[in-house]
């Protein structure tokens, strides 16, 4: 893992001064079967190819954002700050 | 030829060989006559000069004690020992070459068929294999002279390879106005033109431009080992590692000769013909006696040419084309011929070569076999970083058909041989980099490849002629080289069912060995594809994987002491001052222990102690949603913490595991202030972070505080005493009870004091401004003298808390624990609102408690090791997580996980101790001041 990242307060900088925080998934309500808990907890989807993550800038600003990256080659695509009427709810 | 003055000795196995200065050590072996270099792995045939740049594995010796040199490569120096390896008892008469007639007895893979019964032969068959069969040996007394060491450099292109096509892209890319950092193996430039100087023009204006330009950075006698992701560059030089990032990569490696296959191909005097023209050009050797060339393309010819210069007879070109353009005055040439064997048995004496077909043969004497047939593209980096290659019967090479995004090849490594096609290739890969930064929203592809390709077809070049193996069923036709791996080791592997090629590469080990395929590869290949009766495309090659030649581990490891943080809280001075023994928590230091651990415990327990706690984590959160968030965040309940009160709480994931505990002060009414585990500092605060990011409606600030304040623990039943002298603030009972959080002054300085006793006792964490913190420290201590306050480390700090039944979160609990089964059900308040883990809890709790943590008293005077096995039934049941004699108790108490049919109080559990089981019994009250008296007081 040698990719950059391009960190929407700092700018591109080396995959290490980051966190990887998973895909983002809707957090299931107190209605949700157990299964669907199951899932949320548990299941991951293992995309080969691209798909949406959290990424967190441990080493500098501390932010949380997203990014859009290529699994198969670890192209990072896009970079943006969390917008909630554009997401799913995150965490 | 140098003159006298200009030489220097060395030592090759004992006896003195001289140098001419600047030579290298196989080039004055060579000069000296020395032809066996090295004995082969398995069947130790004897080996000599083969490639002379630092691919094939011939020359490999053990150079000033450091095992595997390729002294091809190695400059002489006065008083080197050099010495071979892999022989016995010496490389000039190995006995051990009997293996080489018993080749029939070990076809490829037998150990595999052979070693493995009886079963417990094996260990012995393995330490006889190794003893017989590889490579050097490492002297553990002789250290690597001066120091490895890394570098991190960025650039925005970078060049590798100094030849023709590396040197033209590097001046175009930095004339059109970008930096330059061109990493070239060789001690200079010129690629091969440095020992092929009819090929072109000289270059040396081209290099002294690429040399003086004030954009290029050139680093030379470098090794590219392998290209990562984001064209991040692994270098070698020397004892260095190199990391290099680049915005634009060009890869301008060239090519790699390849060996013809033939009978007794090995043996020494077999050349290759860039091998005999590095002898001839760099290290100004020569080759006496007859010579023959075999050849298939126009280089064949030039070295013949260049030996016959020399002073070398050479007898015959054999030129396995039926209508080459090329002619040679006065060298008899045999066209549409090949080669058949080398004969011979400690160097050649003679050919025997035979029409494509086979036969005829007929014999030519000589002393040098010259082979010119082709080439193989070093092309393993652009593999490595993902471009896309397909093998191009036209070329008769792999050639790039999609390149990996900011990455570009230029050169021989596209198939372009003609120098007049690589120079302007390099110019139009310089060019595309160069603009691909400057507008970086154009398209990084390059397509132009195949215009490249189409030049070289427009010149009319004759096709290749594809050939890899002379034809005849010997058995001794050598692929590869590094692992003695036969044509007929592959067929049979391939017969055995071993087809595709990766299958046949990790069974045969061919192309495994040092040369990691340089040498074989192409054949290895061919003869795969042959045999399986498929095309070469079909075929496909093995994956390049990093790195791209062998590397010393030194290089990897190298020193990276100032990339190592080191934290140290404001008062670690002092602990030092005080002969504190300092340990590691994290990148902290922390004091493990200043005088005794039971001297240290008396004080907390009769008078006071003062322990440093600024490791901890400490966060503010401000905000009208601060409540809604802690609610949120932890299983117990915060909507009615009060004012000036502080509470203790664990965080859990959704999953309802624990993560980590820590206390919640209010300070405000939007205002808290919490602490967390020193481990865990980080990874709550990112927790925090995480939630609070996709919540962005939520009013709640975030400030990591920790380092902004320093901590400290004072306890002890005479700890108000201590504190009293030291503020105006009311510190009875009644003013700040126990679970009081307050903001005060303390020896002048604002504070947050609050009244928590993780260790048992009366006590107070005291929160300072970093910059205040070792003069409160020292205020307090002076202000405790007449109470005979000590200083305490971690390790009292574990005994005090365990007599109380404290976790540690991480060390009494892991992956698999929650609240409810670690001892902590009271915190879970599932008739709360949604919280992070309540889900889950809810489910553990209907299901009730599977394992317990519980607390024990040991029945015997032994301090069992940490995970000491708790058994049931004579089976594994649990395991102590904490233990370690207890003076309250006056024995030894621990913390366990065991399962929950064991955990009632009373109950009788028995620990494996050095393999004997010893009963402990289970108490649910804390072993120190159960009411928490003493606590409150």
């Amino acid at each position: 893992m040698s990719f950059e990242i391009d960190c929407p307060n700092c700018g591109c900088r080396p995959v290490w001064e980051y966190h990887y925080g998973g895909t983002p998934r809707q957090r299931p309500d107190g209605s949700a079967t157990e299964r669907q808990w199951a899932e949320y907890l548990y299941n991951r989807p293992n995309v080969a190819g691209e798909q949406t993550e959290w990424w967190y800038h441990r080493s500098a600003c501390k932010l949380w954002f997203l990014v859009r990256r290529d699994t198969r080659t670890n192209q990072v695509l896009t970079t943006k700050r969390f917008a909630p009427q554009e997401e799913a709810s995150g965490g | 030829m140098a003159e006298d003055h200009g030489s220097i000795e060395f030592e090759f196995d004992g006896h003195r060989v001289r140098a001419e200065s600047g030579q290298t050590v196989a080039g004055a072996l060579h000069a000296a006559g020395e032809h066996i270099i090295s004995r082969s792995f398995k069947y130790h045939r004897p080996r000599g000069l083969l490639c002379m740049s630092g691919r094939c594995p011939n020359c490999i010796c053990t150079v000033d004690g450091t095992p595997n040199v390729r002294i091809c490569t190695q400059a002489a120096k006065p008083g080197m020992v050099v010495k071979s390896q892999n022989a016995w008892p010496s490389v000039k008469f190995d006995l051990l070459r009997i293996f080489d007639k018993l080749h029939r007895f070990m076809p490829v893979g037998f150990y595999y068929k052979r070693m493995y019964k009886p079963r417990w032969m094996w260990p012995v068959w393995e330490k006889i294999i190794r003893r017989i069969a590889g490579l050097g040996t490492i002297n553990r007394e002789h250290g690597a002279e001066g120091v490895y060491d890394k570098q991190n450099l960025f650039t925005d292109v970078a060049v590798i390879g100094g030849g023709l096509a590396g040197l033209n892209a590097a001046l175009a890319a930095a004339d059109a106005g970008v930096t330059v950092t061109l990493i070239d193996e060789q001690p200079a430039l010129g690629g091969h033109l440095r020992h092929d100087p009819e090929l072109v023009e000289p270059i040396s204006d081209l290099i002294r431009r690429v040399s003086e330009h004030p954009a290029i950075t050139v680093i030379s006698s470098a090794g590219v080992f392998g290209c990562y992701e984001g064209n991040y560059l692994g270098i070698q030089q020397g004892q260095r590692m190199i990391r290099l990032r680049a915005a634009q990569v060009i890869v301008a490696t060239g090519c790699w000769e390849r060996p013809l296959i033939f009978e007794n191909n090995d043996l020494p005097g077999v050349m290759l013909a860039s091998g005999v023209q590095r002898l001839l050009h760099l290290d100004h050797c020569q080759f006496p006696g007859e010579a023959v060339v075999v050849t298939d393309n126009a280089q064949g010819y030039r070295v013949a040419k260049q030996l016959k210069a020399a002073g070398t007879r050479v007898s015959a070109i054999i030129d396995v084309r039926d209508n080459p353009s090329e002619t040679a005055d006065g060298i008899r040439t045999f066209r549409g011929h090949t080669i058949i064997s080398a004969s011979g048995s400690r160097h050649v004496n003679g050919a025997v070569i035979a029409p494509l077909a086979g036969h005829p043969r007929q014999s030519i004497s000589c002393r040098w076999i010259v082979q010119a047939v082709g080439f193989t593209p070093a092309n393993s980096l652009l593999y490595q970083n993902g471009c896309k290659l397909r093998y191009d019967e036209s070329l008769d090479q792999a050639a790039v058909i999609q390149h990996a995004p900011a990455m570009h090849s230029a050169g021989t490594v596209n198939g372009l041989h003609d120098p007049r096609d690589a120079a302007s290739d390099g110019q139009r890969a310089g060019l595309a980099a160069a603009e691909a930064l400057c507008s970086p929203c154009l398209s990084v592809s390059n397509p132009s490849v195949e215009t490249a390709l189409e030049t070289q077809s427009h010149r009319g070049e004759t096709a290749p002629m594809c050939h890899y193996v002379s034809p005849s069923d010997a058995k001794k036709k050598f692929v590869c080289l590094c692992e003695d791996v036969t044509e007929k080791d592959i067929c049979d592997a391939i017969d055995e069912g071993y087809s595709n090629i990766e299958t046949l590469k990790r069974y045969s080990t061919v192309s495994m060995g040092p040369c990691q395929g340089k040498m074989c590869q192409s054949a290895s290949i061919a003869i795969c594809a042959r045999h399986n009766g498929q095309s070469i495309a079909e075929t496909g090659v093995t994956t390049a994987r990093p790195p791209e030649q062998p590397l010393p581990l030194g290089v990897l490891a190298g020193r990276t002491l100032h990339f190592s943080l080191i934290r140290r809280t404001p008062m670690h001075a002092w602990h030092e001052q005080a002969g504190a023994k300092m340990g590691d928590a994290g990148n902290w230091k922390r004091p493990q222990v200043y005088s005794s651990v039971p001297q240290e415990y008396e004080a907390v327990r009769q008078r006071a102690g003062l322990i440093d706690v600024s490791t901890l984590g400490k966060i503010e959160l401000r905000g009208a949603d601060v409540v809604q968030f802690l609610e949120f965040i932890y299983p117990n309940r915060f909507a009615n913490l009060k004012l000036g009160r502080v509470r203790y709480g664990v965080i859990c994931d959704d999953a309802g595991i624990l993560l980590d505990d820590g206390t919640i002060a209010r300070l405000g009414d939007d205002r808290f202030f919490l602490t967390t585990t020193t481990g865990n500092a980080d990874a709550i605060d990112s927790w925090f972070r995480w939630w609070l990011a996709a919540r962005p409606e939520w009013d709640v600030r975030m400030t990591n505080v920790s380092a902004s304040y320093a901590a400290m623990n004072l306890a002890g039943p005479r700890s108000r005493e201590v504190l009293k002298k030291l503020t105006d603030a009311d510190l009875s009972s009644d003013a700040m009870p126990y679970l009081a959080a307050s903001e005060c002054t303390i020896a002048g300085v604002s504070v947050i004091v609050l009244r928590i006793g993780f260790v048992g006792e009366l006590g107070y964490e005291i929160h300072v401004p970093s910059q205040f913190g070792l003069h409160v420290w020292e205020a307090i201590l002076e202000a405790g003298r007449e109470f005979s306050i000590a200083p305490f480390g971690l390790e009292a700090q574990r005994v005090l808390r365990l007599e109380k039944k404290h976790l540690l979160p991480g060390i009494d609990t892991d992956a698999l624990s929650n609240p409810l089964e670690a001892d902590l059900p009271w915190i879970v308040k599932l008739d709360k609102a949604d919280f992070i883990g309540k889900e889950s809890l809810a489910r553990a709790q209907q299901r009730g408690d599977r394992n317990k943590l519980i607390g024990f008293r040991l029945s015997e005077p032994v301090v069992p090791d940490l995970a000491s096995l708790v058994l049931c039934d004579g089976k594994l049941g649990g395991r102590i997580t904490s233990c370690g004699y207890s003076p309250a108790v006056g024995g030894t108490i621990g913390l366990a996980w065991v399962p929950a049919n064991l955990a009632g109080n009373g109950q009788t559990i028995q620990i494996q101790v050095n393999g004997r089981t010893i009963p402990a019994v289970v108490q649910d009250e804390p072993f120190y001041d159960p009411s928490g008296a003493k606590l409150k007081s």
